[in-house]
């Protein structure tokens, strides 16, 4: 298991490549793009308490800060992930103001760049583009739908309907 | 564009100390700025002085109790933040609000070093729950806003729901003798 962010050259030298940060949640790989990455932080403590925000599963404390942890595994696996102890804090942004926010991963985080090409018409909203890595192509992920979207279960659900506070 | 709005925790520049109350209710542990209550009292001794009170659309208060010449609604607060059943033995009668909160236990009392706004992820029902969060012997802890635990509607719903209760009373004690 790697804790830092491994560089990864991409085959790709085109114009319009950019970089990303390769991640891990459940059996599979998403790309999110690197401008919006602070850092691949260790195993720390989840803060949790009663609330109501979909896919917000607590808090952490990372250098001095409070930054809230969303759980991208219901989103795009249909499961929570437990066994995810390092956690990707990027920066969300809240009109004019940042914040960062984390996603729990599996530690296995890794640098990419490439060209991305369009997401395949199957894919979760959350998903915006394709990121060829090599043979591989691998979801890119909008943060913001990302953690803006509701957990697959509720998403079933009459739409209007109270969430319930989650400890 | 502004950023690291998240202010450190390290850094007290517009934060002032507090004395709170930690509490607890269903293992979850809450915070309340020690001003803004006026009285802890065992649910036992207020049991005398306990009215039942009907309001289905508000399982969380299910008594009033008289403290003075005041009323206060009881609201349970594991009903109320939507944890599991616990066994509350507390009451904190909070000060200048018709408003007293069933808890579980009181685990300590002491000097927070601030109050952090909460996350602006957290977008629901805990924006009027919470002031915002605090860290405390490396645990951070929700503070609760004294008048999260009713809103204006709730208690408009609770007035209806004691005076509907009170006049089948008056107009028994009106009725001329049979």
């Amino acid at each position: 298991m790697t804790t830092a962010i491994e560089a990864r050259t991409s085959t790709s030298d085109a114009a319009n490549a950019r970089s990303f940060v390769l991640l891990h949640v459940g059996d599979a790989r998403y790309a999110l793009t690197a401008d919006i990455v602070a850092e691949l932080a260790p195993p720390v403590r989840l803060h949790s308490f009663p609330h109501t925000s979909p896919l917000v599963i607590g808090v952490i404390v990372r250098r001095g800060r409070i930054v809230p942890v969303y759980d991208a595994g219901p989103v795009l696996a249909g499961r929570s992930y437990s066994a995810h102890r390092f956690y990707l804090i990027a920066r969300r942004a809240f009109g004019a103001a940042l914040e960062l926010s984390a996603i729990p991963v599996n530690g296995e985080c890794e640098l990419a760049t490439g060209e991305v090409l369009p997401a395949r018409l199957d894919r979760h909203p959350s998903i915006c583009g394709t990121l060829q890595v090599g043979d591989e192509g691998v979801d890119v992920l909008d943060f913001e739908t990302l953690v803006s979207s509701l957990p697959m279960q509720t998403e079933a659900k009459t739409a209007g309907e109270q969430p319930e506070a989650r400890p | 564009m502004r950023i690291a709005v998240q202010e450190s925790l390290l850094s007290n520049r517009s934060r002032k100390p507090e004395q709170a109350i930690v509490f607890s209710v269903a293992n979850q542990e809450f915070a309340i700025a020690a001003e803004s209550v006026q009285e802890i009292r065992s649910a036992d001794s207020l049991a005398s002085t306990a009215i039942e009170l009907d309001c289905v659309a508000l399982p969380k208060v299910r008594h009033t109790v008289e403290r003075g010449r005041h009323s206060y609604y009881v609201v349970n607060a594991g009903v109320h933040f939507s944890l599991p059943v616990s066994r509350p033995t507390l009451v904190l009668i909070m000060r200048q609000l018709r408003v007293a909160v069933l808890v579980d236990r009181i685990e300590r009392m002491g000097e927070i070093s601030g109050v952090y706004p909460l996350p602006r992820a957290f977008a629901g029902d805990e924006r009027h729950w919470y002031r915002g969060l605090a860290y405390l012997e490396d645990h951070v802890i929700p503070v609760v806003r004294p008048n999260g635990f009713l809103t204006d509607e709730e208690f408009q719903l609770l007035d209806q729901a004691m005076s509907s209760a009170a006049a089948p009373l008056e107009l028994a004690e009106g009725a001329p003798p049979a």
